[in-house]
């Protein structure tokens, strides 16, 4: 499965790159997330909370970042792992520097779903993970403009 | 023949229990102490078992034990093959390799069970199920199968050079002389995908042990329950006499039930016996989904020569069939196929080679039509496109190649299930496809009432598809029929029943012969502690084989009740006639007797039985056809499609069959009636969605699209009766014949309604996304 978009950020390029590698800011940006811990400065841990459809359970999992170009772009290796299924997936994101001070992110990634989460949930698994997408990404935002404030 | 009771629209016996839910199925069975099963299953499709740590699942309150298959120990072993390749073929290939109980080193497809947890209820073991930890190493998939059979394929087997299970190639007449001298030759690909049988009960085991008693009964949903206590017995070293496997009301077989075994069915009676404690597993739909077979995944190449009048020359037909994680089921559905490809058409020339590849889907078997559907779909859309390509009528090549009633019987030369050259025993078949064409008005139609409608901008089609169904092959199946001293009837048979309403046309069959009411004749199936010997249902084989066992039997009790009423009455036999219930003179019948008057008198308390004879008015006789029966059959349809929403709505739709004598009318429509609901899946609707790691991604019925009941339209049957010559009763099975021509005939009456379009349908199930895709390619 493909996810794909676009989001601009009312805020510098260089306070969002800190902000990513935040693993407060990530855990309360990301809906559902209960814990990140930072293993280190390329490893995170964490465990996400996910409802899709009649399904619901919480996936402990890790993200590894590499190939960093701070702050432009970074390549995402994410596995997660639950009592109803699996997820894995990699992806980039990139950052532009847009006008009037706003940061442009564009974000690509393949992810591979299995057990539950596949059997049951695909139907609803593209619509979740958009919104959630998008949730924690107006999130990361609001938090990105009070910082920069 | 005047008949009293076969061929009569007798009301069903079994339907006031099962209305009134006082049937029984597996999962009312209960027992105190009863403990419960979970399975814990694969969630990759092909992945090494590294580590599987059931430690916090053992600990778990309620759990009494989990297993793995390091805790069977040697109990371990692949399930028995069920059915091997065919003697008979030169240079046939097989590979077998069969299911396991659990998973030891490595995942071969999604849902594979790893671990069964036992606890006392099902929650319970669910919950401590997903306790368990397994370590995976996820391994690349092999799902599409040309790639499969690819010399740099990763292997479904590691032990096997490539994923090869099987290879046969078999032929008839010389198809590339044919060629040569054809006037019009046609080649395509043909890819037709997987369904699942969608059974509305899903399966369920029960066992009990009884330690003390040394004796083991299992209530399973099987379509085979001699086989599985033979085998149960054989695994868990037991004598058959110690074991009783009781099929009880089972909600539908459809095939996928005859699989044996499944590691389920081999674990819970293990589990049982282990613990010492009835142990009880129902499966759940989505288990259901991918861990119950399925079937219909081929890729065809195929080439029909014909000459300018439209008559088929020969067919070469190559395909690969997808058998999944493993091949228990031998090669069963790829060589209906092949002999399917043919149809009921007479072909002098016919080369194919099938390839059987190994797969990380779930294991395919054969699913109501077993390969048929697809042979019939591949020859039906060949010759649509050949008529197209001759400006020839759709019904008139069809006629044109019809094997014509003087040729019966028919060679057919290919090797079929049985393992012996197919003979197509008797039929006439240019006399049912009359039979369709004139129930659905097919000349009126075409000419005027299409082109009317076509004026008014609506696009109607019409479409008629006639086709074989091989039936009622051996080896045999036994009955026992007993009147009882209340003058009632007991009858029992080995086979089990899914809902072919046996209980009633056995039941006909022994009113028949005995002069009974049909509702005082009791019939037991499936219950090995009742009738022990037989092979089971499948292949449109019940009424056949089993029928022609239960007349054989009743026939031998008719002579027994004639010869003890021929002395009690004082008049010779031939003057007696039964009926009601009663043995009575014919010219006087105020002198009579009732058969429980008679039956009490062959079993006499007191006084002598004559040496020689047997007590009471009871026979077990067998029926083993010399070969199978093969029916015949023609639908024939109207549809409307709407080419903006790719809806299609069916306003017509009609059978004939010809399945030989007909025992029941009724249930004989009720067959035909469910099996055309799954052909219409198999054509537009359900269709198993893999994603490319082999993860199935529409296992429950929000997503998967089961027909239901405003898809369905009225249906037409009409009879014709060319009774089979192989056995006294002249009948030919009907189970599959709903299901088998339908994916072709609605992809020809979808074509025939979008007559103006240049599009192909070479593909089965389509969907509407489907064929919103293959119109908007012919515009692209």
């Amino acid at each position: 499965m493909k996810i794909e978009g676009e989001y601009t950020f009312d805020g510098p390029r260089e306070t969002l790159w800190a902000l990513v590698r935040d693993p407060d800011a990530l855990a309360a940006c990301v809906p559902g997330m209960q814990k990140v811990e930072k293993v280190s400065a390329t490893e995170f841990t964490g465990e996400i909370v996910v409802r899709i459809g009649p399904l619901g359970g919480s996936f402990s999992g890790r993200v590894l970042i590499s190939d960093e170009v701070p702050p432009v772009s970074c390549a995402l290796t994410v596995e997660g792992l639950g009592k109803i299924g699996f997820a894995k997936g990699v992806g980039r994101i990139e950052m532009q520097e847009a006008p009037e001070g706003k940061t442009l992110m564009k974000y690509s990634g393949e992810a591979q779903i299995g057990g539950k989460v596949a059997s049951v949930g695909q139907r609803l698994f593209d619509t979740v993970s958009k919104s959630m997408i998008k949730q924690g990404l107006d999130k990361l935002n609001d938090i990105l403009k009070a910082r920069a404030a | 023949m005047d008949r009293k009771y076969i061929g009569k629209r007798v009301v069903r016996n079994e339907d006031p229990r099962l209305l009134t839910g006082q049937a029984q199925f597996v999962d009312d069975v209960q027992f105190p102490g009863m403990l419960h099963a979970a399975f814990l299953r694969s969630e990759y499709a092909h992945a090494r078992v590294l580590k599987v740590d059931v430690s916090k699942a053992r600990e778990y309150p309620g759990v009494v034990a989990v297993f793995t298959a390091e805790d069977m120990g040697r109990d371990w072993f692949p399930g028995p093959p069920l059915v091997s390749p065919p003697p008979t073929v030169k240079d046939v290939i097989f590979h077998s390799r069969r299911q396991v109980p659990l998973v030891k080193d490595k995942v071969r497809h999604a849902g594979e069970a790893v671990a069964v947890v036992i606890a006392e209820s099902r929650y319970i073991a669910e919950d401590a199920a997903e306790q368990i930890e397994v370590e995976y190493e996820p391994l690349e998939v092999v799902l599409d199968l040309e790639k499969a059979l690819a010399a740099d394929s990763p292997r479904v087997h590691d032990d096997l050079e490539s994923n090869l299970a099987a290879q046969l190639f078999q032929k008839k007449g010389d198809y590339e002389a044919a060629r040569k001298e054809a006037e019009v030759v046609i080649k395509r690909r043909i890819v037709i995908e997987r369904g699942a049988a969608a059974a509305m009960e899903n399966r369920g085991i029960v066992a009990q042990w009884d330690a003390k008693g040394r004796h083991l009964t299992v209530w399973d949903t099987t379509q085979a329950p001699i086989p599985i206590r033979n085998g149960l017995a054989a695994r868990l070293g037991l004598s058959e006499s110690q074991v009783r496997v009781i099929a009880p009301f089972i909600g539908g077989g459809f095939g996928p039930k005859i699989m044996m075994f499944y590691p389920e069915e081999m674990l819970i009676p293990w589990v049982a016996m282990k613990l010492n404690r009835p142990v009880k597993w129902i499966e759940d739909r989505r288990e259901n989904f991918y861990a119950t077979t399925q079937e219909r995944g081929q890729v065809h190449d195929v080439e029909i020569a014909l000459d300018r009048d439209g008559r088929i020359l020969g067919i070469k037909d190559d395909f690969i069939h997808d058998t999944g994680a493993y091949d228990p089921y031998g090669l069963t559905i790829p060589i209906n196929t092949q002999c399917h490809v043919m149809g009921g058409y007479d072909i002098k020339n016919f080369s194919s080679e099938f390839r059987v590849a190994f797969t990380n889907r779930i294991i395919a078997t054969p699913v109501r039509g077993a390969g048929r559907p697809q042979g019939i779909f591949v020859i039906e859309r060949m010759l649509d496109l050949a008529a197209r390509e001759l400006g020839m009528d759709a019904a008139e090549i069809r006629r044109r190649n019809l094997i014509q009633p003087h040729a019966f019987p028919y060679q057919h030369e290919i090797v079929d299930q049985a393992f012996a050259p197919l003979v197509l025993d008797s039929g006439n078949y240019p006399a049912v496809l009359d039979k369709a064409l004139e129930m659905i008005g097919y000349e009126k139609f075409v000419k005027e009432e299409q082109p009317r409608l076509r004026k008014e901008g609506k696009y109607v089609g019409i479409a008629v598809a006639p086709f074989i169904e091989t039936t009622g092959i051996g080896p045999y199946e036994g009955a026992r029929v007993t009147v009882e001293t209340s003058g009632r009837v007991n009858v029992a048979t080995g086979i089990g029943t899914q809902g072919q309403g046996h209980f009633t046309s056995f039941a006909q069959v022994v009113a028949e012969q005995i002069g009974i009411k049909v509702s005082d004749v009791r019939v037991t199936t499936g219950d090995t502690s009742e009738f022990h010997w037989g092979t089971g249902t499948f292949a449109s084989r019940g009424a056949v084989v089993a029928g022609n066992a239960v007349h054989a039997a009743s026939s031998i009790v008719r002579g027994k009740i004639l010869k003890l009423a021929s002395k009690v009455l004082g008049a010779p036999e031939a003057e007696l006639e039964l009926e009601d219930g009663q043995v009575r003179i014919a010219d006087i019948p105020q002198k009579s007797v009732s058969l429980g008057e008679l039956a009490a008198l062959a079993n006499p308390l007191r006084g002598a039985v004559e040496p020689g004879t047997e007590p009471g008015l009871e026979s077990t006789a067998y029926f083993g056809p010399q070969y199978g029966a093969t029916a015949f059959g023609t639908h024939a349809m109207i549809v409307e499609t709407d080419p903006e929403t790719m809806m299609v709505k069916i306003r017509r739709y009609v059978v004939a069959e010809d399945c030989g004598t007909v025992l029941n009318p009724l249930i004989l429509e009720g067959q035909i009636h469910g099996g055309v609901s799954m052909g219409l899946g198999n054509s537009y609707y359900e269709k198993l969605h893999y994603d490319e790691n082999g993860q199935l991604l529409n296992a429950s019925f929000a997503d998967y699209l089961l027909v239901s009941s405003t898809e369905m339209p009225r249906i037409e049957v009409g009879h014709l009766e060319t009774p089979s010559p192989l056995n006294e009763l002249g009948t030919k099975g009907v189970g599959e014949a709903g299901a088998i021509p339908v994916p072709a005939l609605f992809a020809q009456a979808v074509q025939n309604a979008l007559h103006d379009r240049d599009f192909e349908i070479l593909e089965m199930p389509l969907s509407p996304n489907g064929l919103f895709e293959l119109l908007n390619k012919e515009t692209e």
